[in-house]
């Protein structure tokens, strides 16, 4: 049997074929998910955003126009719906903090304040160094990266993602891996070992 | 050996060249150890960062994309009975009814005016004196028989009126003083009826 295309089952979608919108639903929801995780780190709110983007394409289903990649435009309300949710914890953030803005990552002070035992074990790791580096870029590099790197998004994709410039896409993927590297030195250096 | 650019070695490193560039990078990699060294920290790098595990989906997180996307629909399926296509349906036969009405009203009040303008020019008008005898004016139906003892108020008549009559009717010009002139309480006692 044939694996039908994002457009095929986007199309049957748009005609009211509840089955080719679950067979979206399968392919996508791990993607998905693992990028709301890592662009705005909370599992709860990652699932909730998921669930918005499938939500939003099943309502906008009979304007769909197979114009662009069906990636690309999943990953576009994707993206909208990560950064508004930044934008809107940050902002959240800043209120209750009043001055106390340190400049430092923004996502560093979403840490839930009552960690389970298995985040606890987890700090100090690794992982938590690379997570910290990636969440220190700035907001578009950050996307770029975590689309380009975690998603396999190609940067042409990105660009029409993020509404830039092909070039703009390679400029900020070029800045953002060589801070990555410039910052995770030691742990590249001890992989050396 | 001129070394190159940051920027195009880790293009390289990320696939982010066109196979062309590629090459000629490839090339300038196997003699220039520095270059060389920066793109192994790159590939370095990206072995690293897979380290980031993202977790995977809670197993209701399909259930609950599920329902939310059958909530949508029953929502949307009772808006389009009770809701919004039915209240559009409803003021569109709503603006029609008032379309109607208005063309109507407008149609029908347009065409009394025409009809009394035409009566009252058509009225025989007496302004020469008070004491005119109405014997010039008579009645008469289409076919010329005179319709004795009918009032000039009630009757709906062709006037054939003498010339004295018209000369006055054409000094009367006041369209408004012709229409509220009470011709008939200005007559004689017992000449109010048309002479036969």
């Amino acid at each position: 049997m044939a694996i039908e295309t994002d457009l095929e089952l986007m199309l049957r979608v748009r005609e009211g074929d509840a089955a080719s919108f679950e067979i979206l639903l399968r392919r996508y929801r791990l993607p998905l998910v693992s990028y709301f995780r890592r662009m705005v780190r909370d599992q709860g709110l990652a699932e909730d955003l998921a669930q918005e983007v499938f939500l939003r394409v099943y309502k906008s289903r009979e304007r769909y126009q197979p114009e662009a990649r069906f990636t690309t435009w999943l990953y576009r309300i994707a993206t909208n719906l990560a950064l508004n949710a930044i934008r809107d914890r940050r902002d959240e953030v800043s209120d209750s903090a009043g001055d106390d803005a340190d400049g430092g990552p923004v996502l560093e002070r979403f840490v839930d304040p009552h960690p389970t035992v298995e985040q606890r074990l987890m700090q100090g790791d690794r992982e938590r160094l690379i997570r910290q580096a990636v969440e220190a870029l700035p907001e578009n590099q950050r996307t770029a990266v975590i689309l380009h790197k975690y998603q396999e998004v190609d940067y042409r994709q990105i660009a029409g993602i993020l509404s830039v410039s092909e070039s703009a896409v390679k400029s900020l993927l070029f800045r953002a891996y060589e801070t990555l590297r410039v910052r995770l030195e030691p742990l590249l250096r001890e992989g050396r070992i | 050996m001129k070394c190159l650019e940051t920027e195009t070695l880790i293009s390289y490193a990320y696939h982010l060249t066109d196979e062309l560039a590629a090459s000629q990078v490839r090339a300038h990699l196997a003699e220039c150890p520095r270059c060389r060294e920066i793109v192994e920290q790159h590939g370095r790098l990206d072995a690293l960062l897979d380290e980031w595990k993202a977790a995977e989906p809670t197993p209701w997180f399909d259930v609950r994309v599920r329902h939310a996307v059958e909530e949508q629909q029953s929502r949307r399926d009772a808006r389009s009975f009770w809701g919004w296509d039915w209240a559009r349906g409803l003021a569109l036969a709503s603006l029609g009814v008032l379309i109607i009405a208005g063309v109507a009203w407008f149609t029908l009040s347009h065409t009394g005016d025409y009809t009394s303008s035409r009566v009252a020019t058509q009225q025989p008008h007496s302004m020469s004196g008070p004491q005119t005898p109405p014997q010039t004016a008579k009645l008469q139906s289409p076919n010329g028989t005179a319709h004795p003892g009918v009032e000039p108020a009630q009757a709906v008549p062709e006037l054939k009126s003498t010339g004295a009559e018209d000369k006055d009717a054409l000094a009367l010009e006041d369209y408004d003083l012709a229409a509220n002139f009470d011709l008939l309480s200005e007559l004689p006692k017992g000449q109010a009826r048309v002479a036969n």
